[in-house]
């Protein structure tokens, strides 16, 4: 399942006198099994990127080709591409609707026309995935906290079995213990399905410790590419257009300049433990 | 110095709605504060930390009277947020900066929107006038004054929202996550103009789930289960590594490192949470 986008473009209010180019020339593939992050400050294009891979916005100019077929040829493929495809917007608890979190997830399913054994299994086997004990399931969704509600609307879009995932800021706003059971859950869905999941993420340090490659997009342009090593060790680049690398990074930038010898490329808090342990005179 | 914010042993529940019919099965009460007293001085700067539902928004809602203490007291100033008629002083004092930048603007036109609660007040038009100006000076936010809020980015828009709060002359600012959904610098943005606002004598409580932000702060008081759990300086608080991950929360990147090498039989002083302080003690120890 790989993804390719080509030259694609797109404006806000192409023709009025307030046309803003979002993005522009978008060249870019995502192999089949990825974990790609992508990363930029607000505005910078990303949600409007990512909006385009199951044909919610349609390119203005440019192609998305998933698996070798053109998204946007076929309007009577639109339904297939989007179950192939699966979008967790931002605060997607806010889409959550019906009397009882199993009917919420069943949703979906239901309307893909699917029996009700097939119906249940998803819906049973969704909410597992994501930590949803069974005794929750007949609560309406509304009684749940924050990060359980989160996790429903997500099985919501794991029970259409996507083969890419798509998540849009999926911890923005929550507290450190939700952030981690979210982040926790889509790695393990990440290994154990193998689907291939493209995160949208404020965070340098939750990027970091998760995805296999990054993707930099600034002013509607993919403007650097890399895995997180090549990434996090341009500090200059990324400060330019309003991001950074990790707290960790800069510790140990800061160590090396006072004369410490480290290993290049440490990110995270576990590799530094252990660089800096063996890079101090005991 | 004086106390400006004052709770003694406060209780808050919220109601739980039960569809049950019978009502003998009671469903306990939902406890958000459970006996919180805390006290706040003029000109400090606070953070209060704790996972979602912790308590701390239901405490940010009992300073300036939005919500009233089932037990307890709150004094804001001195007056209890009980006294009816002194409900609107109280909210003069203190004002609240929510989370979504979004949901608090209301005018279109930036200036506007900061000369609502002036105009609210009663206050003559030529004070209004300066009022707004001084606010968007101090957000750094003068020349959008004319702009439609829509078209600003989220950490503008918070500090927009913020500028409304000073337009109304308040002595302490309640930020309740203000920086949650804004991205890497609307965050540095907010958190540089509340501490311009600090330094000019305003008091400032921050809740937020970012251990950076809380680590700017004088004092940290952590909440779980509706209770206060710890209280102290940033370095006190951030060397309860252990603590403060078994509730659920964060440490800095730089004072987990600190720990973590401490465990493995570094000679590092205690009390480490910036990434400075981290780089400063590793030197020392290579020296030594």
């Amino acid at each position: 399942m790989s993804i390719e986008i080509k030259n694609l473009c797109h404006y806000y209010g192409k023709g009025s006198a307030f046309e803003k180019k979002a993005l522009d020339e978008i060249n870019l593939t995502i192999e089949k099994g990825d974990f790609v992050g992508l990363i930029g400050h607000t505005g910078s294009g990303k949600s409007t990127l990512v909006q385009h891979l199951n044909a919610l916005i349609k390119p203005q100019s440019g192609n998305i080709i998933i698996d070798g077929e053109d998204i946007n040829a076929d309007k009577s493929r639109l339904k297939a591409i989007r179950t192939k495809v699966g979008l967790v917007f931002q605060y997607p608890e806010h889409q959550l609707f019906d009397m009882t979190v199993y009917k919420d997830v069943a949703f979906g399913p239901k309307n893909a026309g699917l029996s009700n054994e097939e119906v249940d299994e998803r819906v049973k086997s969704s909410l597992e995935m994501v930590g949803i004990a069974p005794e929750l399931h007949e609560k309406s969704p509304f009684e749940l906290s924050g990060g359980q509600k989160r996790r429903v609307a997500i099985a919501g879009v794991l029970a259409m079995r996507p083969e890419i995932l798509v998540l849009d800021e999926p911890a923005a706003g929550l507290d450190p213990r939700g952030r981690d059971e979210i982040l926790g859950q889509v790695k393990r869905m990440h290994e154990t399905l193998g689907i291939t999941v493209i995160l949208v993420s404020h965070s340098m340090e939750d990027i970091a410790r998760l995805v296999n490659r990054i993707l930099v997009i600034n002013g509607g342009k993919i403007v650097l590419t890399g895995t997180p090593a090549e990434i996090f060790s341009k500090f200059d680049e990324l400060e330019a257009i309003g991001l950074s690398s990790t707290q960790t990074a800069y510790i140990m930038r800061d160590l090396q300049s006072k004369g410490f010898t480290l290993p290049p490329n440490i990110f995270t808090v576990d590799e530094a433990v252990t660089a800096i342990s063996k890079g101090i005179c005991r | 110095m004086e106390i400006v914010v004052k709770t003694d042993e406060i209780v808050f529940e919220y109601a739980v709605q039960s569809d049950t019919e019978d009502k003998t099965d009671e469903t306990p009460p939902n406890v958000a504060l459970d006996g919180v007293s805390i006290s706040i001085s003029k000109g400090e700067f606070v953070a209060v930390l704790g996972h979602n539902g912790s308590g701390k928004s239901t405490l940010a809602k009992h300073i300036n009277g939005l919500l009233l203490p089932k037990e307890g007291t709150v004094w804001v100033k001195g007056i209890s947020t009980t006294e009816e008629e002194k409900t609107w002083e109280i909210r003069q004092s203190v004002g609240m900066v929510f989370q979504n930048p979004d949901n608090q603007i209301i005018a279109t036109i930036v200036e506007e929107d900061v000369a609502f609660g002036p105009e609210n007040l009663g206050i003559p038009p030529a004070e209004i006038r300066q009022r707004v100006d001084e606010a968007l000076e101090a957000v750094g936010m003068t020349a959008f004054a004319g702009n439609p809020p829509h078209h600003l980015s989220g950490g503008q828009k918070q500090r927009v929202a913020i500028a409304g709060i000073l337009a109304m002359r308040p002595d302490i600012i309640v930020m309740d996550e203000s920086t949650a959904m804004l991205d890497p610098i609307g965050r540095r943005e907010v958190m540089a103009v509340a501490r311009r606002l600090n330094a000019e004598g305003i008091t400032i409580i921050l809740i937020t789930h970012y251990m950076d932000e809380a680590a700017q702060a004088d004092r940290i008081i952590v909440m779980n289960d509706g209770k206060v759990v710890m209280e102290g300086i940033p370095n006190e608080i951030f060397t309860k590594i252990d603590e403060l991950k078994e509730i659920g929360l964060d440490v800095p990147q730089a004072a987990e490192i600190a720990h973590k090498l401490r465990l493995g039989g570094v000679d590092l002083p205690r009390g480490i949470v910036t990434g400075d302080q981290l780089v400063e003690a590793l030197v020392n120890v290579n020296r030594n």
